[in-house]
């Protein structure tokens, strides 16, 4: 498989999970699309967590131009004020469209799990076919513990009221997935 | 809350008429089972099923003998990174434990994660008392927890409630109106109602899907994400989790997992997958540290895992399927299908982990339909495991019902049982007139039994028609020996009389040897094994496999039984063994050897426009898996097939499953006739003679407009030298 089948693989398996795909040429455009986005919800805040320093500082201009308010960690702070989260992926799994997240951090994890949207970005490199091509890596962070490793695929969701599915139960409401194309700066 | 099953059948019928009479109930299940069947079937495309499932049950089977040394290796790994392990004999002691570890920490207010472990223990009951505060956080068991009701499926615990209901319940809860019809507005009142309960929490309680042994790893898999905030934001973190989940490696939850999701909810991945690894950070704790205490429970599973026949029941993955097809559960849901655990593996779990007494009617409420075992991902013969389950029962209560000892007396003896046979064809002359059917029951028989008319025992039985009908065939092709069955044998005869000139037309040599007789399901249905072992032997006797291409048998409950069975029974058996595997291997149903074997042309047949529906007896579509054959020697034969719902749906027959619990197979067969009338068809098939006795019964009981007969009359029909 060519990286771009992956590409579209993951597209399509993540968008059938209601997962909003984007592809992203650069971190700028990157945070273009969630300081638009959590404007566009109206949501007041972004917490950003394991960016690097200068997307940081770039979201942090790109956010205060829409009046919005960059949380900064320790996000135990900021339980209940979290509109959207931001942060990096380190794997993706094309055929189920998941990404894999070592959450150990517990500022990660805080933001992952207690905003209303996740937007997680995925370098190209980093997209595989099957969880059996992540399983070295899971196993090596295994190795060295504690660890909390996440595989997320989609927004969390309930089918327990007649089976109606229901999107935003107790996760976030909005999964969004930035795609960071090969060579980005 | 703890609750309880009914003791007895009796009280156990009772309560099954009322839930036959829960229209929400059934219209849900019946819903749920079309669309499950449909999206299991998408999640599992482009996917090797067969080698999928061979590959997680040899994994799972292979960690049984090891529990302990999994353990072992769980503990070291996991309490190196900062965890502490216990192990818990018994669901009092795994309560009591996380009680103590409660008020050693202060804690006051507790989330849980959904658990089936924690629901085995009735954990919350015990918390309550002790005075915490537990809230469920999963959607549905928080609803079940706020009516105070168990769950009444293994993953969609509330599905057995409507959306008024969980309204009405939200209303009282929160105190403001509530609109039953929005479903996605009910679900934020618990993300609201249910985020406080998260901030609040001293400690969260979870279960684990998978505990990883090489690393002191747990996997939890969820939708709705509570187990990620059960686990992250209280500063202690309790998960029970039973022996059952040790594996090796990560390899091998990731294979489970490829299979859980897709079977337990039509989901290719379910949306979190969390692995823990020891004590993770958390400012929350007075050490920056999670407190994070993992307690497997035993309870009856390390006992278990030695059984050489149970033990198969512990590479259960929970994914809760085994209710999703079975017709029973789909008639009167979970609540009356299972005590704690739900669907067959719960018939079987019920006995071991909460006592004979819940276990001993729910035992015996199995069709022996095979629908569980087809869609088992871990391969767990579950029906085989039901019935060795009522043994199991009866020799714990030290019961022996008058019933099994006649029927294994009877049986062991041929010459008896058949004696019976001819003697009960004269005692119902008064009850049949002049007619091959009995409308009215004698009165022995309570009136719930009327729901279908019975075919009377014919005066003279297959065997002693041999010799006039047998046809003779020089220079054959084949040689087949044929077996009959009780019912061909002794009540439906006329089925292979008719087909025995289409055989020697193909040169095909028939016998049909006297020392043949019960192929022993019944027997192994009642528990009765040794009874079904000693019936098996008589049989592989009678037959000389060196004259027998084949065996062909037209009731496919007695070939799946001779074919699957027979092996297990006696295939170690160091004298008869290779015989027994040798005669299984012959076994072929009547459809198959027609159409596959003989190849007949549609040139035999004279084509009728007569519409046929076919009804897919389960021990030939999951028994014997023969799918193709008999709808392809239809369209042979020259009858037009007309598809019908639910075509692979029990009939509702299974032996006698229909005197024990005549309700749920009346409505079963209610069903299926109503399926075949709305397609319209003037006929409909089957090849199993069990299934025709119960079709024919209530198609002529309820007046319906079709004939019903074995595939090998309808056959026999059109073939152009018959006619």
């Amino acid at each position: 498989m060519t990286d771009l089948d992956l590409v579209a693989l993951m597209t399509e398996k993540a968008r059938s999970v209601q997962t909003v795909v984007e592809r992203c040429p650069d971190w700028a455009a990157v945070v273009r699309y969630t300081v638009e986005l959590t404007a566009a919800q109206g949501g007041p805040t972004v917490a950003p967590w394991g960016l690097p320093e200068e997307v940081r500082d770039m979201l942090a201009r790109g956010a205060s131009e829409k009046g919005l308010r960059l949380l900064d960690p320790p996000f135990r702070a900021h339980l209940e004020e979290i509109h959207t989260a931001i942060t990096p992926a380190d794997w993706g799994i094309a055929e189920t469209g998941t990404v894999v997240l070592d959450s150990t951090a517990e500022d990660c994890r805080i933001a992952t799990m207690l905003s209303e949207t996740h937007v997680v970005v995925l370098p190209e490199a980093r997209l595989r076919l099957s969880s059996f091509d992540v399983a070295d890596a899971v196993k090596a962070w295994h190795r060295e513990p504690p660890r909390y490793v996440a595989f997320i695929s989609g927004a969390s969701r309930t089918a327990d009221i007649e089976r109606v599915l229901t999107i935003g139960v107790h996760g976030p409401q909005h999964l969004h997935l930035l795609i960071l194309q090969e060579g980005a700066s | 809350m703890t609750i309880q099953a009914p003791q007895d059948v009796k009280t156990y019928r009772r309560q099954l008429r009322r839930a036959l009479d829960n229209a929400f109930l059934r219209q849900t299940l019946d819903t749920f089972a079309a669309a499950y069947r449909e999206s299991r079937a998408r999640a599992f495309e482009g996917i090797d099923l067969e080698g999928l499932i061979a590959d997680i049950a040899r994994r799972k089977a292979a960690a049984l003998p090891r529990l302990q040394e999994l353990y072992d290796e769980f503990k070291r790994r996991a309490e190196a990174a900062g965890a502490v392990v216990h192990s818990a004999a018994t669901a009092q002691e795994a309560n009591e434990r996380i009680a103590a570890i409660a008020r050693e920490n202060g804690v006051r207010k507790i989330i849980k994660a959904k658990s089936m472990t924690a629901e085995e223990t009735f954990l919350n009951a015990h918390l309550e008392k002790e005075g915490f505060q537990v809230t469920e956080t999963d959607l549905g068991e928080w609803i079940i927890q706020l009516r105070r009701e168990g769950p009444s499926h293994m993953v969609l615990p509330a599905i057995h409630l409507s959306r008024h209901q969980v309204a009405e319940l939200f209303e009282k809860v929160t105190g403001e109106k509530q609109d039953p019809d929005a479903i996605e507005k009910m679900v934020k009142v618990a993300r609201r109602t249910l985020r406080r309960a998260y901030l609040e929490a001293d400690m969260g309680i979870s279960g684990a899907n998978f505990a990883v042994a090489e690393s002191g790893t747990l996997g939890l898999v969820t939708n709705e994400g509570n187990a990620r905030l059960v686990t992250t934001l209280p500063r202690v973190h309790v998960a029970l989790v039973g022996y059952d989940k040790l594996l090796p490696d990560l390899e091998t939850a990731l294979t489970i997992l490829k299979a859980l999701p897709r079977n337990a909810t039509g989901q290719i991945i379910s949306t979190y997958v969390t692995w823990i690894t020891g004590a993770t950070p958390c400012a929350a704790s007075p050490t920056g540290r999670k407190i994070l205490h993992i307690i497997f429970l035993d309870n009856g599973r390390l006992q278990l895992a030695k059984d050489p026949v149970f033990s198969q029941a512990l590479q259960c993955v929970r994914c809760g399927a085994c209710a999703n097809v079975c017709p029973i559960y789909r008639l009167v849901g979970g609540h009356n299908y299972g005590h704690v655990y739900i669907g067959a593996i719960g018939l079987i779990l019920t006995a071991f982990y909460h006592g004979v007494e819940n276990a001993r009617a729910l035992v015996m409420n199995c069709l022996n339909c095979q629908a569980c075992k087809a869609v088992c991902p871990a391969g767990i013969d579950l029906p085989y495991l039901i019935k060795n389950a009522v043994r199991h029962v009866l020799d714990q209560e030290k019961r022996r019902p008058v019933k099994n000892l006649l029927l294994s007396r009877v049986l062991k003896d041929r010459k008896l049982f058949h004696f019976l046979l001819r003697r009960a064809s004269l005692a119902q002359k008064p009850l049949a007139g002049k007619e091959p059917l009995i409308r009215h029951l004698p009165l022995f028989f309570d009136k719930t039994h009327g729901f279908r008319s019975l075919p009377v025992i014919q005066a003279v039985p297959l065997r002693d028609r041999w010799e006039r009908a047998r046809p003779s065939v020089t220079n054959p092709a084949a040689r087949v020996t044929l077996f009959g069955g009780c019912l061909i044998d002794f009540v439906y005869p006329e089925q292979a009389e008719a087909v025995l000139p289409l055989l020697a037309d193909h040169r095909v040599a028939v016998d049909y040897p006297a020392g043949q007789t019960c192929c022993g399901l019944p027997a192994l249905m009642a528990a009765e094994k040794e009874t079904a072992r000693d019936v098996a032997l008589q049989n592989v006797r009678a037959v000389d496999l060196d004259r027998s291409d084949w065996i062909v048998t037209l009731c496919a409950s007695c070939g799946s039984h001779m074919k699957e069975n027979y092996p297990k029974l006696l295939g170690d058996d160091p004298v008869w063994g290779q015989r027994v595997r040798r005669f299984a291997e012959k076994v072929i149903d009547f459809s198959s050897f027609v159409q596959n074997v003989l190849k007949v042309s549609p040139e035999d047949f004279v084509p009728t426009s007569q519409k046929t529906a076919y009804h897919a007896p389960c021990h030939l579509c999951r028994g014997l898996k023969v799918v193709d054959a008999p709808r392809e020697l239809l369209k042979t034969a020259g009858l037009e097939y007309v598809p019908a719902k639910d075509e692979d749906v029990c009939c509702g027959f299974g032996g006698s499953y229909s005197l024990e619990f005549p309700e749920i197979s009346a409505e079963l067969l209610k069903r299926k006739l109503d399926n075949v009338e709305a397609s319209g068809a003037d006929m409909l098939v089957t090849d199993c003679p069990g299934c025709v006795l119960q079709l024919r019964g209530g198609a002529d009981k309820q007046g319906r407009p079709f004939q019903v007969c074995h595939i090998a009359e309808a056959v026999a029909r059109t073939y152009r030298k018959n006619r």
